[in-house]
């Protein structure tokens, strides 16, 4: 293949895993309050972990350059203990009355979708910039 | 089928003012490279590369057909990318959209090296004999 747009391979991956880091956050966001999950439990809070995967980029001479793309390696349980709630009407509270929530900040969650909406803008901005190069390079020796 | 020959289409109209107008050929003309054409060329080449000799004799022009071909491959790669994206398959937004910019700076990649053929056959053309 042309490899037309320089760099996009990795912007590629990159924008696919802000997607589902976003993805992963909202949900934190949306179960902020949810006191019983699949298992019963109340709801875990949940991270993503990135890492890197090789990929080889086919030149035509049959030679390759490695290209360090992103990919997401895990979706894990944060392992922070629920915190506890007094509210004997909840259905979920226990004999003392205490509700076992989520724990979950949603300061530390609205700041964590900061930082992916800005990690996915700086990447946007690679593609731009990216396509901005390639048509300008077209442009070489263009009369007029 | 050439891969030139939708070149020489717009080329046979823009050289020949003169004749008799054929409207269907100066409809054609009018427009850049049609993209049907292309994707005949595309198939075409893909199927039989063999079948024909005078192009293993020049090797330019399977250069050219190359070309053409890659272009047609990201043009479909990035129909299939929008077609996945909107009949709901988990094809993400941003997929879609670099496929088509790929494709289309391809395009445009390829319309300027067939400007650059055209001008320099006509700067042939104009050549004193």
């Amino acid at each position: 293949m042309i490899d037309m747009l320089p760099g996009i391979d990795c912007t590629t991956s990159a924008l696919t895993a802000e997607r589902i880091r976003l993805d992963v956050i909202s949900q934190n966001i949306a179960n902020a309050n949810t006191t019983r999950n699949i298992d019963g439990k109340p709801y875990q809070r949940q991270q993503v972990t990135f890492e890197t995967a090789l990929r080889r980029q086919e030149t035509g001479d049959g030679g390759g350059a490695l290209t360090h793309t992103v990919k997401v390696a895990h979706v894990e349980n944060d392992q922070r203990p629920p915190v506890l709630v007094y509210n004997p009407a909840h259905p979920d509270a226990d004999h003392a009355g205490m509700v076992a929530m989520p724990a979950i900040n949603l300061s530390e969650e609205m700041a964590d979708l900061i930082v992916a909406s800005r990690v996915f803008e700086a990447n946007l901005a690679v593609v731009k910039n990216s396509r901005s190069m390639t048509i300008q390079t077209l442009s070489i020796g263009k009369r007029s | 089928m050439n891969p030139l020959s939708a070149i020489r289409h717009v080329d046979a109209a823009a050289l020949q003012p003169l004749r008799a107008p054929k409207p269907a050929l100066e409809a054609r003309a009018a427009q850049t490279i049609p993209l049907e054409e292309l994707e005949k060329v595309a198939l075409e080449f893909n199927l039989n590369p063999v079948a024909k000799p005078e192009l293993a004799a020049s090797p330019f022009a399977n250069t050219l057909a190359q070309m053409v071909n890659e272009v047609g491959a990201k043009q479909s790669a990035a129909s299939n990318a929008v077609n996945g994206l909107l009949s709901g398959q988990s094809v993400p937004l941003h997929q879609a959209m670099i496929a088509m910019e790929e494709a289309s700076v391809s395009f445009q990649l390829m319309v300027e090296v067939r400007n650059r053929l055209l001008d320099s056959y006509q700067e042939l053309m104009r050549m004193q004999v």
